[in-house]
């Protein structure tokens, strides 16, 4: 299996399985919808497609499987029910399965659950006659009644393709293609080989963009079918055009000996298209024995840039270069300071500017993680026996890469127990006076230079006196401190270590993480969190999170020559060490703050064990909150604040508990970052 | 000083002056930096080595294994360096006007500093010296290739793949 060529794959196919997953759910809302009904279809005959080209037998298998039943679907003679949506489901769950797997390295495939094959023909065989095996493609004749422009293409295009190996095979010396190029079965899709040159692959995409236009009048989606990206205009087709062209001009500057030929041929592939041959045998595939097992299992990690914010990267770095040497000349002869200063402001302006396009190339939409969420609503709801809608809002809030997917795993946890917790069975909404179905919104927008994320559900809310009392059965707190909570911090509780929700709220049983989990996930991000609820009326949670995780804005605080900077989302409050303020309760130091103690941390014992200090006098102390708690961490100086880039620890330190990695000041030094969490943990 | 830039500008063909030492050896060779450590001569295959640095300021970590002296920056970015005389169970030493950090890289991106008495010098050693150690002081031989006798010079030539194997 070419290793290039599959991630080039994983990274295609991951956008198709993600929107297959949304489109999917919103396929059992509104079965008929023939554009969706399409999309939907290209989106397994694309993955098909791709993993066609590497053999990868189960994965064709299912995605054929699918195919076959959307096209039934679409021509009306299956329905998109309740039962066919399930299997569909399922077939859709072990493609997503496996392309996980081909993501973690694994090259062995393991072979399909049979029943689901065959509850897929089933479904494929209940209006036909069983001469058509789901083995046969059916070529554009089979389809017979209400002439289907898309499986028309599809055909079309992958016998073109298949016409254009034929014509290459001479050419090419690699004896292995030659002898499997006809029986490439794209009915199975499986090339028996998988061992297609990087060169044929390029070539072949290269023909079917030339293809895609021609046949864009009577078929628009045709280009993203290849591209697998957002069925939806234009937007889509350039991108991948984009694409196209910049692996056409990577894969040109080492492969000299891409076959030049094809381009030319590409342009009327149609004239060539063999009709009978391609129908041929499908055949058994061996290939997944053959396919070599790789080592290697670290997925490319990679991010689509849009062009047009690489060429305003590119005119920043030009214009980055002009002030450099701006500042070169500036060097030599008499310098006026004015000159100077505008220089520097100019440098300034670049950098700004720069840096923030840099960082836009890093934001995703957080569609991607919301994509998600209409499928584990729909199961979790069917399964629950529950009536409920999911609104999704802000899909197209741009957020930094790293936070998309740290974000997964909490949104999750807290949709879930919306659906499971939150909203009720529909009787029970019925005779409180609420329509049948319940309404969870989860919403994302920007604010400021923080995304607030909000999971609303209009559900049966909480009650903060239950939650109260929770509390104190649990031993958190005696009952004096409980009654003086107020709503929120009552709301609060559910966040903290063995408060299972499941306990207070319904007789479900909590599932995986925790919400104590949850805020962990949370405060790493740097984010907060915040529960409103009304009892009856319903619960709404939000999450700020900062909109990138590589910058930070810090408190700089020092000991002697050491820097260290503590993440200013954290910071409460500053104020001098004072030693009458200060008691020693059960060994540990507390500082009264507003008849509030404290506990005190005393830095400089883990940092600076060598310095022995008698006294802390002049020294300040910095209120930070970690988690639902307060501590006071005591530094010798605070420095003020500063933005700082984060920059991972180097090898061996990844372990060393307390520092959330490093970074480096405005003097060329390096200061320590630390997690809070860590730090409270060390002490 | 003649012989390193000869021997680090020349092609894969032995320089000069391992011509005239060595006779006319024209077999395979390993190019390595070698450096000292004690009394005792060390190497390691330039295709590991990204760059040789002067010792700067080295910002200590708190909590951090003995052998690690701490994180540098090097071009922004952070390097961690360790002391390679307590890798190999020497008593540490001031850092002196000699004392150099090899940056090694372990893969793609990572890489990491290890402190050093002394650099002498890059060298082609011909694979017909090179032996590989027997296998005696387990976790020492560990980080150890193999051992050359070289012009003389006893080179110890260190597998920095497996010394840093398992660190993250």
């Amino acid at each position: 299996m070419d290793e290039e060529i599959l991630q080039d794959f994983l990274a295609e196919a991951a956008d198709l399985v993600d929107q297959l997953n949304e489109q999917l759910v919103e396929l059992e809302h509104s079965p008929e919808d023939a554009d969706l009904l399409n999309a939907v279809f290209r989106g397994f005959h694309t993955i098909k497609g791709g993993a066609g080209f590497l053999a990868i037998t189960p994965l064709i298998e299912v995605c054929h499987r699918a195919e076959n039943v959307f096209d039934k679907i679409r021509n009306r003679e299956v329905a998109y029910d309740a039962i066919v949506a399930d299997a569909i489901l399922r077939a859709f769950d072990v493609i997503s399965d496996l392309m996980d797997l081909l993501k973690d390295g694994v090259r062995e495939m393991p072979e399909n659950d049979p029943v689901l094959l065959t509850d897929l023909d089933a479904i494929t065989a209940k209006n036909k006659p069983p001469v058509v095996e789901e083995q046969i493609v059916e070529s554009p004749l089979q389809l017979g009644e209400g002439v289907d422009p898309d499986g028309d293409m599809s055909e079309d295009e992958f016998e073109a393709l298949l016409s254009q190996r034929d014509v290459m095979e001479p050419e090419d010396d690699d004896a292995n293609l030659g002898v499997s190029t006809v029986e490439l079965s794209l009915t199975e899709g499986v090339d028996p080989d998988g061992d297609m040159s990087e060169e044929e692959f390029e070539a072949l995409l290269n023909q079917r963009e030339v293809l895609g236009p021609d046949h864009s009048n009577d078929e628009p989606g045709s280009i993203v079918l290849a591209a697998g990206v957002d069925p939806d205009g234009d937007m889509s087709e350039d991108e991948f055009e984009a694409l196209l062209g910049q692996r056409d001009l990577l894969e040109g500057g080492e492969s000299g000996d891409v076959p030049t030929p094809l381009n030319v041929k590409g342009s009327k592939p149609q004239e060539s298209v063999p009709a009978a041959p391609v129908k041929s045998t499908p055949k058994p595939s061996n290939t997944a024995a053959e396919a070599k097992p790789v080592a290697k299992n670290t997925t490319e990690s990679t991010v689509r840039v849009d062009t047009r914010r690489l060429d305003e990267i590119m005119n920043l770095v030009g214009e980055l270069v002009l002030v450099r040497n701006r500042l070169l000349t500036l060097k030599g002869a008499g310098v006026s300071l004015e000159d100077l200063a505008n220089a520097v402001g100019n440098l300034d302006h670049v950098t700004t500017d720069l840096q923030s396009s840099v960082m836009k190339t890093r934001m995703q939409p957080v569609k991607k993680v919301f994509g998600r969420f209409p499928r584990v609503v729909r199961d979790l709801a069917r399964q629950l026996g529950k009536d409920i809608n999911l609104e999704l809002k802000g899909e197209e809030t741009d957020l930094d890469k790293n936070l998309v997917e740290a974000l997964a795993d909490p949104l999750v946890h807290l949709v879930r127990n919306s659906v499971d917790h939150g909203v009720e069975m529909p009787d029970v909404r019925a005779a409180a006076g609420k329509p049948k179905t319940g309404t969870i919104v989860l919403a994302a927008e920007q604010e400021g230079d923080h995304i607030l994320l909000s999971i609303t559900d209009d559900g049966k809310g909480m009650d903060p006196d239950v939650l109260r009392q929770k509390a104190v059965e649990k031993g958190m707190m005696d009952e004096i401190a409980a009654s003086q909570l107020d709503d929120k911090s009552a709301f609060e509780l559910i966040l903290s270590a063995g408060f299972s929700t499941a306990d207070v709220i319904s007789d479900i049983s909590g599932r995986g993480v925790g919400m104590d989990v949850v805020k962990t996930m949370i405060t790493k991000l740097n984010g907060s969190i915040e529960i409103h609820s009304v009892l009856g009326e319903g619960t709404k949670i939000n999450i700020r999170v900062p909109l990138t995780l590589a910058i930070l804005p810090t408190l700089m605080v020092g000991f002697d020559e050491d820097s260290y900077a503590i993440p200013l989302s954290s910071v409460q409050e500053i104020f001098d060490y004072n030693p009458e303020k200060t008691n020693k309760i059960d060994g540990q130091m507390m500082v009264r703050l507003r008849d509030r103690s404290i506990p005190l941390l005393f830095l400089s014992e883990w940092l600076a064990p060598h310095q022995t200090k008698e006294s802390y006098v002049g020294d300040k102390v910095v209120i930070v909150s970690v988690g639902n708690q307060r501590v006071g961490l005591v530094v010798n100086q605070v420095n003020g604040q500063e933005e700082v880039v984060i920059k991972p620890l180097g090898v061996m330190l990844k372990k060393v508990r307390g520092y959330a990695g490093a970074t480096i000041t405005g003097n060329g030094s390096i200061a320590l970052i630390l997690d809070l969490p860590g730090v409270v943990e060390r002490f | 000083m003649d012989m390193m830039t000869q021997s680090m500008t020349g092609n894969d063909s032995p320089s000069m002056s391992e011509m005239q030492d060595e006779a006319a050896y024209l077999g395979p060779s390993a190019r390595c930096v070698l450096f000292t450590l004690e009394n005792e001569i060390y190497g390691i295959h330039v295709k590991k080595i990204r760059e040789v640095l002067r010792v700067g300021i080295i910002r200590t970590v708190a909590g951090t294994p003995h052998n690690v002296l701490g994180v540098i920056n090097v071009r922004g970015v952070i390097v961690t360096v360790i002391d390679a005389r307590s890798m190999y169970g020497m008593p540490a030493k001031e850092i002196s006007d000699y004392s150099r950090i090899i940056i090694v890289e372990l893969d793609g991106e990572r890489a990491v500093g290890m402190l050093v008495d002394f650099v002498m010098e890059v060298k082609d050693i011909p694979e017909s010296k090179i032996e590989a150690l027997s296998a005696t002081k387990e976790n020492v031989s560990r980080y150890i290739q193999g051992i050359a006798h070289f012009q003389n010079n006893v080179i110890i030539l260190i597998d920095v793949d497996n010394m840093f194997a398992g660190e993250e």
